[in-house]
């Protein structure tokens, strides 16, 4: 039964990959892309269902899949290579030969091929990673076919290179599975190697200078990350023995010896998880077609790093090093949501916001105990559903009025009421009470609570985020009344995945004590919380989900029906001072000389403290210098 | 179960008769200080009717919505208050009723309502982290973030946690909006961007907010009382000493910019903390 | 019950917002000066709030000109109702000294209906306060008529 689901999840993605390439039709195209979306959502579904569960495939195939998996890992090399050298980089050849040798030396001298290959594990970590990628992923792509057409229309392209990027995304996806399911070290690193490569030509995807230079330094610094993931994967085998990442854990913990390695494996994560001072290639891959951006930040790549941390977390429980991933990751949550205040680019907000909650994954990694575990798992869960959310909602709202300045959506909500009110819910998923990113948020600094700097650090944090969702909504929706305001139309591979991931956003906050007991629970060493009508309780703290989301819910409702009542005949002009001129729905006024003049809004951004080109080299010497130290209390 | 109920009545009714009560203990004693003779007690309970009686005109419905899920979150966090849950469920749910007076505040493109929002922005900012290191430091005392484990203690927090006690009246004061935080929009008769978030709010959506705002200061001045748990009488000196105190210092105080709020509360806030953490880890 | 109470805080919290029409600046004092210690308006609940959206009483003062009239009738406009509005001073009943200048249209009730005119000039607070009480007494019929 494994090896069928393990089909679906992680091969089906690649053939419909390469179908989609070969098969220039957009027809073809369209269907491949729907059916692999339906395949991987139900194989993700019944593999959760399935369990937790260890595979390996039988004699002779096992042996053949690894042959090919580190022929792949080579040729994939050979390909990084050779990019280098086509755009002169000598940075990356070296980074990429500082992998390729190490490798050679560990598959042809290090790795004892007689004895059994490890090959695929499942337990709820993996299985949750695998529906998000399956199931956010698929949603994702489904978007990227009417966005893409947009897209090339837009650019006016000879020859329409749809197929590359299908190709791409749907390897993506399948890597992604791949790394979260397999069990053998040299396995997740290929993988690992592949969603570079992935990101690095989809970043590059439009060939613009900009886009070519963003994604050559995704490449540098996510093969940096390789570098350190080889040197880790080749320390960890030489201590434990064993290229079997069970195995691997089982024999931590320990305090010195594996730490080294582990403490590399970590960096591999930092990189690829963009944290300070690698935050800026996460960044720069925002010049990629919106789906990109959504899919590298919301479920996939970003969460490769985190889920690699996570799965060596148990095994350096209680160390130095432990202690500064808690504090390099809540400054990482702190000092990126301050940079996402000092911006007003729509795509750099999710950017940063994204950088800073997988900062506090990374911080609740790092503190270790079942809460804060629970509380990082919780966190990727949601964030990516919300995040994914409003990535499309940004790049649809692009396409519509062809900017992601946050201040060109001022009174969005007017024009084009639907795609404003889906953004709102949105940003509310990731801020308020009672959905699952705050509920994370709160058991988080429950968990860091005997950390004093860290916790200090998240309540920050956590208040500069306020400000920056807080006023985006605000903008959203500032708009004077209009009588009879209608829904745009939307096309149904738009509207489709928004109102899922809208929809699931808040519905899985509803269930999110089921979510906790069924899928978080059985991952930690002792329950830190016991559900009770809906409630998660501890000596330490409860939240109550079931009954005030219940009661804000009708709240909301309640509010909804009271706000319908509102007539034409309530609404006036606002209050200018008395030389507003024209009906309740101009925004002017007269001005000296009779003269008509445009009221004209902005937000504070306050870009003289939290300005990106203040910041950044400050945020980014102390960054190093947090890793060092982190690195140095491994050693 | 029964006495669960009785709670929840009561922080229903009672919490805003006894924050309308407090509105206009505010204001005699306000005119008091300026050698006035005041409005009656009454007097915010009068105002808020006569909100209540008057023309709807809004600018538009998303004000009204944002107006009743405002008044929403703060009855509620009043409601989790009384029940004794998780001090830091009810700042994230009385979140909920801020967020929304500033999306209130920022639906209508108004520049007096808009700068107004961007400044109760720059408020929360200013005291939420403060507000969840005033809890996490109460945590390290009792050992727990329920209310419950407050009563539970037998010394009052007020002993142990004093300087945090005085890093919760800061957020106090910018939660009510008194001198020199009132920014975003005073009590006062006149400021410089009117009435800033609430400027284009106006007859009965006004009233809503005037009773959330009632809710919320019962919610503030409750978790001062908590740091006098042991003593109901206690809990009455503190509140009424602490209010008392407040009123001196909006009346002696001019109003300052957001930029000396925010770098003043900070880091006298945070250095105060971490004095009495670090005095708290030293006993 | 509750509209009773309504009723009686009508009476109870009139708040005001002053508009200076371009007066000499006579009756704005005096106006001002009821909120002093000496006069405590607020003892009758009224407040000076300067926003017509939450006002309920429109105090003008001082004669309309063709510029400033077009203000005066869209603040009129932005109270809500019950509402009523006290035209102070000489200026403002009929345009006083400036009746005659060029640009001046005359009392506040060229623009907007005027409820209680409050004559002198300037009129002393006493004068004025009594105005504000008179102004609260067409309240209640103004509310029947809006029901
Ligand atoms: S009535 Fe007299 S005091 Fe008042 S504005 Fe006119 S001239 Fe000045």
């Amino acid at each position: 039964m494994p090896s069928l689901l393990l089909f679906m999840c992680i091969l089906v993605p690649i053939i419909a990959g390469v179908l989609c390439y070969l098969v220039r039709i957009g027809f073809a195209r369209t269907l491949t892309v729907l059916v692999t979306g339906a395949v991987l959502t139900a194989g993700s579904l019944m593999l959760l269902g399935h369990g937790t569960f260890t595979y390996v495939p039988p004699s002779p195939w096992a042996g053949l899949v690894n042959t090919a998996i580190t022929l792949a890992d080579f040729a994939l090399l050979a390909i990084m290579f050779g990019i280098a050298r086509k755009h002169r980089s000598k940075l990356i050849m070296t980074l990429v030969v500082l992998q390729a040798v190490p490798l050679l030396f560990f598959e042809l001298f290090m790795v004892d091929h007689g004895a059994p290959a490890p090959g695929f594990y499942g337990d709820n970590l993996s299985l949750i990673i695998t529906l998000l990628v399956s199931i956010v992923g698929s949603l994702i792509c489904v978007f990227a076919l009417p966005y893409m057409q947009k897209h090339e229309a837009h650019l006016h392209l000879k020859r329409s290179r749809q197929p590359q990027f299908f190709f791409l995304l749907l390897i993506f996806l399948g890597a992604m599975n791949g790394l979260a399911l397999s069990n053998n070290i040299a396995w997740l690193y290929f993988f690992f190697e592949v969603t570079t490569f992935c990101s690095f030509m989809l970043i590059g995807h439009d060939g613009t200078p900009i886009a070519v230079k963003n994604a050559l330094r995704a490449l540098w610094m996510n093969s940096l990350g390789g570098v350190a993931f080889v040197f880790g994967m080749i320390g960890a085998h030489h201590i434990a023995g064993t290229t079997d990442i069970q195995q691997i854990i089982a024999s931590g913990p320990m305090g010195g010896a594996l730490l080294v390695p582990l403490a590399l494996l970590c960096l591999a994560g930092f990189t690829k998880s963009a944290q300070v001072p690698f935050q800026s290639w996460l960044l720069g891959a925002m010049v990629a077609p919106t789906p990109v951006s959504a899919l590298l930040h919301s479920s996939t790549m970003v969460k490769a790093g985190v889920y690699v941390i996570f799965r060596f977390a148990p095994t350096f429980a209680g160390t130095f090093f432990s202690q500064g991933l808690a504090i390099v990751g809540s400054f990482t949550f702190l000092v990126t949501i301050a940079l996402a205040l000092g911006q007003r680019n729509g795509k750099k907000i999710l950017a940063y916001s994204t950088i800073s909650n997988l900062g506090l994954i990374i911080a609740c990694a790092g503190i270790n105990t079942p809460t804060a575990l629970a509380a990082g798992i919780l966190l990727i869960i949601f964030h990516a559903i919300s995040k994914a959310l409003l990535f499309l909602c940004v790049g649809t709202i692009e396409q519509e009025i062809g900017s992601r300045d946050i201040e060109d959506m001022r009174g969005l909500f007017a024009v084009k009421p639907r795609i404003a009110v889906i953004t709102v819910i949105g940003i509310m998923t990731m801020l308020l009470p009672p959905f699952g990113v705050l509920i994370s948020k709160w058991m988080a600094i429950e968990a860091a609570s005997n950390n004093l700097p860290a916790v200090g650090m998240i309540a920050m944090g956590s208040a500069l985020g306020f400000v920056v969702w807080g006023r985006w909504a605000g903008i959203l929706m500032s708009a004077s009344y209009k009588k009879g305001l209608k829904p745009e139309p939307m096309s149904a591979f738009v509207n489709g995945p928004l109102s899922v991931l809208a929809g699931g956003a808040v519905l899985f906050s509803l269930v999110l004590p089921w979510i906790y007991s069924l899928l978080v629970k059985p991952m930690l060493a002792f329950a830190p919380y016991q559900v009770h009508f809906g409630s998660l309780d501890s000596s330490i703290g409860g939240f109550t989900v079931i009954p005030i989301f219940l009661i804000l819910a009708a709240g909301f409702v309640y509010a909804l029906k009271q706000a319908q009542k509102t007539r034409a005949r309530h609404v006036a002009p606002m209050y200018m001072s008395g030389v507003h001129s024209g009906g309740p729905d101009d925004e002017t006024f007269r001005g000296p000389m009779n003269k008509i003049v445009q009221i004209e809004t902005g937000n504070y951004y306050l870009t003289r403290l939290f300005g990106e080109e203040r910041l950044t080299f400050w945020v980014n010497n102390v960054a190093v210098a947090l890793l060092v130290l982190m690195m140095g209390g491994a050693l | 179960m029964i006495k669960d109920t009785l709670l929840v009545l009561f922080a229903l009714a009672g919490a805003p008769l006894l924050g309308g009560f407090m509105a206009g203990i505010d204001r005699r004693i306000t005119a008091r200080l300026q050698a006035r003779f005041g409005p009656p007690i009454m007097q915010p309970f009068y105002d808020v009717a006569k909100l209540f009686g008057k023309q709807m005109i809004v600018p538009n419905s998303w004000q009204v919505f944002c107006a009743y899920v405002y008044l929403v979150g703060a009855v509620l966090s009043v409601v989790l208050f009384f029940l004794q849950s998780d001090l830091l469920l009810i700042f994230f749910v009385q979140a909920v009723g801020a967020v929304f007076l500033v999306l209130g505040g920022m639906a209508v493109p108004s520049p007096y309502a808009q700068v107004g929002a961007q400044r109760e922005l720059i408020q929360v900012l200013t005291y939420e982290p403060l507000l969840i290191l005033v809890f996490v430091t109460i945590y390290s005392v009792t050992g727990s973030f329920k209310i419950s484990a407050i009563y539970a203690h037998e010394a009052p927090l007020l002993k142990e946690l004093p300087l945090i006690f005085i890093v919760l009246t800061y957020a106090l004061t910018i939660k009510l909006r008194k001198s020199p935080f009132d920014f975003s929009t005073s009590h006062h008769g006149h400021q410089e961007i009117v009435k800033g978030v609430l400027t284009e709010h106006s007859g009965p959506i006004l009233g809503l907010i005037e009773v959330g705002h009632w809710y919320e200061t019962v919610l503030i001045l409750g978790l001062c009382a908590l740091f006098w748990a042991t003593s109901p009488v206690g809990m009455i000196i503190l509140i009424t000493a602490t209010y008392f105190a407040e009123l001196i210092v909006d009346n002696a105080m001019a109003r300052m910019t957001w930029r000396w709020m925010l770098g003043y509360v900070w880091s006298v806030g945070l250095a105060m903390s971490v004095i009495n953490i670090i005095w708290l880890y030293a006993k | 019950m509750i509209k009773d109470f309504i009723e009686k805080s009508r009476a109870k919290s009139p708040w005001m917002v002053h508009f200076d029409c371009g007066s000499c600046n006579g009756c704005d004092i005096e106006t001002l000066a009821c909120l002093t210690p000496i006069y405590d308006v607020e003892r009758f609940g009224v407040v000076n709030v300067g926003n017509p959206k939450h006002a309920d009483l429109l105090m003008v003062t001082g004669a309309v000109n063709h510029r400033n009239k077009h203000a005066l009738k869209k603040i009129y406009d932005q109270m809500p109702d019950p509402k009523a509005v006290v035209a102070i001073g000489a200026c403002g009943l009929s345009g006083g000294v400036f009746r005659e200048a060029y640009n001046v249209v005359g009392g506040i009730d060229k623009v907007i209906p005027v409820d209680v005119y409050v004559y002198g000039c300037p009129p002393k607070p006493e004068a004025i306060i009594d105005g504000v009480v008179k102004a609260i007494e067409t309240f209640k019929a103004k509310a029947r008529e809006a029901a």
